[in-house]
């Protein structure tokens, strides 16, 4: 006999006129590990808020532990006891380990906090976990893996029977992810359970027993991981994407002999250690860090806020300096929430990084109207007009790149492009990045996890412990762990040339 | 007195009747008083009260209201045959008399005829006496066994079977291991159709199976949701089909999965018919019941709704080219007495 966990049954939940969940239906029983597949972003936030707290809904009901907690005709906006463990820290950064485990839980009664003590009762959970953490250590000194461990540690401290885990993958190195899996297999076996939300199923199978896919914010079909149903979820809203995957092969050949587009040799700074990496112009390399150390130094090596402490970057053929800081276009992290300024124009923010091709740009309105008359039938005519706030994300993403496109530089630095973004938003970034790659500009994706970097790829580079690890070429990705995304495809796509000679 | 207060318009009437009584003690006081700080004081006083009314009138009033618009919103909808009847709260007495009415005229009991009859009607499609039909039977399979014809000898006795549980079993609920029987009965005649070409698995944890096999069920739940699946799932599919029959149970629920591996449906249509399962109650108040497909699963959930509370029922989960799941809730209940609304069987 099974015990259920969650059970949100027929639920439509509407929020300001709209339709966030549509008929949606999620059971999960205790131990179990289940995979959220959202092939785009309706509704996924707002189910995350009503596993929190019992909102009021239009139609359905939720049941948690057996019990009926929230349903349509009442709702007492109480609160469940179910964690969540995004990719953002929800950790406070001035409190220890512990602390953070105890202190902020809900029913701490204690006026006098004892230090010791509480390190001590948390000893066991982290003995438990497998994982070396101090109890001590502040929250804001944790990378990655240990800050998810905590948090986990925390929701199984708060008494939490289900855990939510948004996108672990895009936090946590591909090495890490299978302590992690093993921990979550620990704690399940002791009956509790964990909704593993993931953008891509071969992800999801490596740990979950049933993967649902959410499409529109309902579950369209949930899928047992034991089967090989890849063709099946290629088959309805990633259709188009998925043709996208199938034409990968790029038109344009990368060419060969030519001047790198940039270089590093022997290079050292933080956790680098001797990083040789040469891309060339056109080619689109992926530097996956396995450990997820290397990534921040790079982005303060590329953006000139630090210099490296041996070794050297060359940007076509040149040493890398101040003067040359344009050789190299940053794009970080999610873009949109990290590289755009409200208080600037839209123009404003499309051309500062202009400076180096045309003088006093600010000053000048004649440049600016070329500009915009150049762009305006790929942009469109009106953002033009438009408060930055107030554009659609794809708006955004558009801005962000053509940017860069502007800014002409030799290479294109991508820092997890893919990272949080639905169906919809992939299928543009891939365009977006084809477009730099068609102008003969070298791209360079920084990624923890592959997500779908691959499908562009013309070489994968995977890094541990600052060194080059292991290099492969496109023919070779069939080799890659089946974890990695597409792998399907790619043993296909190798097994097709192999019988087709 | 209080018991007046249950309507909407004599709450209404009692504010603005506290409203005037107010408005008259101020006057009154106003013409009384002399002094400029009795004046403030007696504004001041006012003023509270018009607030403390205030908020009474939001939430004794305003709130209500909303609830109840809310309530007869969903219920129009076709959401609810029961959220009508759960409202503490009515505008009038004339119109409690006509909820009163529309909630005799939607009578479980009645439905639940209404609904058995479609059942039936769907699986005979014609008003056959029975037993004329049980004899003309058995006079072809005994036909058939002297001429040595043993395969229609089969069908015609899998088809007697299958008539004699569709039509002459007469009780609304039962056991889980009879509708099985009936689910292999009537597969066995479509195989004489499709031959290999279908499969039928039942799948139960043998722990469990005891237990879930003496649960007792909506007689025809499961025949009309694998026939489904083989008119629009299988039969349109190229080369094998397999019918996944899946029990589960927990303490007080029994999950049963019928799943088909056919072309499935789109997004769109997955939505409709959803939303037609949830708003089920609109197939009883508008004769709708030919808008659209899957009726079968309309009068299946619209029977589990009548007999065991809205919180029961079907729900499809479906991808193109990847099958559909029908999937169907139902309570943990081995004895018509455990039934909650035991008079709909009467």
């Amino acid at each position: 006999m099974k015990e259920e966990v969650l059970r949100m049954d027929r639920i439509t939940f509407r929020e300001q006129g709209a339709t966030e969940l549509n008929h949606f239906c999620l059971d999960i029983d205790a131990g179990e590990i289940v995979g959220l597949i959202p092939v785009n972003d309706t509704g996924l936030a707002a189910m995350i808020r009503l596993l929190r707290q019992n909102l009021p809904l239009h139609y359905g009901y939720v049941y948690y532990r057996g019990k009926l907690v929230n349903h349509w005709q009442d709702s007492d906006l109480s609160y469940n006891r179910i964690g969540v463990i995004e990719s953002r820290s929800g950790l406070a950064d001035d409190l220890t380990v512990a602390d953070n485990v105890f202190v902020l839980r809900q029913g701490f009664r204690k006026l006098f906090i004892r230090r010791k003590v509480l390190n001590r009762q948390l000893e066991p959970f982290l003995r438990e976990t497998g994982v070396a953490l101090a109890a001590d250590a502040y929250a804001k000194d944790l990378s990655a893996f240990p800050r998810f461990i905590t948090e986990l540690v925390k929701a199984v401290v708060a008494g939490c029977r289900l855990i939510v885990l948004m996108e672990p993958a895009s936090v946590i190195s591909d090495t890490r992810l299978g302590t992690l899996q093993r921990i979550l297999r620990h704690y399940a076996s002791a009956g509790i359970s964990f909704l593993y939300v993931s953008r891509h199923y071969e992800e999801a199978r490596q740990i979950c027993t049933r993967a649902a896919i959410m499409v529109n914010g309902q579950i369209a079909k949930t899928v047992s991981t034991a089967d090989t149903p890849p063709e099946t979820l290629q088959c309805f809203g990633v259709e188009a994407y998925t043709q996208m995957v199938r034409r990968q092969e790029r038109t344009k050949a990368v060419p060969m002999g030519s001047t790198p587009a940039l270089e590093m040799r022997n290079l050292r700074y933080g956790s680098i250690r001797s990083l040789n990496v040469c891309v060339a112009p056109g080619e689109c390399v992926v530097l996956q860090d396995l450990n997820n150390h290397i990534i921040s130094d790079l982005i303060a090596l590329f953006s000139g806020a630090r210099k490296p402490a041996s070794g050297t970057i060359l940007t076509g053929g040149r040493p890398f300096a101040a003067k040359r800081l344009r050789d190299v276009a940053v794009i970080q992290q999610q873009p949109t929430q990290t590289m755009l300024f409200p208080e600037l124009s839209y123009m404003d923010n499309l051309c500062f990084t202009l400076d180096h091709r045309i003088a006093n740009i600010w000053r000048r309105s004649a440049p600016q109207q070329s500009i915009r008359s150049e762009l305006a039938p790929m942009l469109g005519e009106a953002v033009f007009d438009q408060p930055v706030e107030t554009l659609s994300q794809q708006q955004q993403y558009d801005l962000v790149y053509t940017r860069a496109l502007l800014q002409r530089p030799r290479v294109a630095v991508c820092v997890q492009p893919f990272m949080g973004a639905d169906v919809e938003r992939r299928m543009q970034i891939w365009k977006l990045i084809e477009r730099l790659l068609e102008k003969g500009i070298a791209v360079l994706i920084l990624a923890v996890n592959l997500a779908d970097s691959l499908s562009l790829a013309d070489r994968l580079i995977q890094v541990l412990g600052g060194a080059v690890q292991a290099v492969y070429e496109r023919e070779d990705f069939a080799t890659l762990p089946p974890s990695a995304p597409w792998h399907d495809f790619w043993a296909r796509t190798e097994k097709q040339a192999r019988n087709d000679p | 007195m209080l018991r007046r207060f249950k309507y909407l318009s004599h709450i209404t009437l009692g504010f603005f009747m506290a409203e005037a009584l107010i408005v008259l003690a101020l006057v009154t006081c106003c013409l009384l008083a002399s002094r400029q700080e009795a004046w403030q004081v007696l504004l001041s006083v006012t003023l509270a009260l018009q607030i403390a009314l205030f908020i009474l009138l939001y939430f004794w009033l305003a709130r209500p209201y909303w609830r109840l618009e809310w309530m007869i919103g969903l219920f129009l909808d076709g959401y609810s045959l029961t959220s009508l009847d759960n409202s503490n709260l009515q505008l009038s007495p004339v119109t409690e008399r006509l909820t009163g009415y529309v909630k005799n005229e939607l009578s479980a009991n009645r439905l639940l005829k209404l609904s058995k009859r479609q059942a039936q009607y769907r699986a005979l499609q014609n008003q056959i006496n029975p037993h004329f039909l049980y004899n003309t039977l058995e006079s072809i399979r005994s036909e058939a066994l002297v001429a040595g014809l043993g395969s229609v000898a089969d069908m015609t006795e899998a088809l007697a079977v299958f008539f004699r549980y569709t039509i002459s079993k007469v009780e609304n609920l039962v056991t889980v291991e009879e509708e099985l029987q009936n689910c292999e009965t009537y597969f066995r005649i479509q195989q004489y159709r499709f031959g290999p070409r279908l499969r039928l698995n039942i799948q139960c944890a043998p722990e469990d199976k005891e237990v879930i096999y003496r649960c007792r069920i909506p007689k025809l739940t499961l025949q009309p949701i694998l026939e489904n699946g083989i008119i629009h799932g299988t039969e349109f599919k190229i080369g094998a089909g397999m019918l996944t029959v899946k029990l589960e149970r927990t303490a007080k629920l029994l999950t049963i999965l019928v799943s088909d591996d056919g072309v499935g449906m789109d997004e769109h249509a997955l939505s409709q018919l959803n939303e037609r399962l949830d708003q089920s109650g609109r197939a009883f108040q508008e004769d709708k019941e030919d808008a659209g497909g899957g009726v079968a699963l309309v009068n299946v959930n619209n029977r589990i709704h009548l007999l065991f509370g809205e919180e029961y029922g079907l729900h499809v989960f479906s991808i193109p080219m990847a099958g559909t799941d029908v999937r169907i809730t139902l309570p943990m209940i081995q004895s018509n007495r455990e039934l909650p609304s035991g008079e709909v069987l009467l």
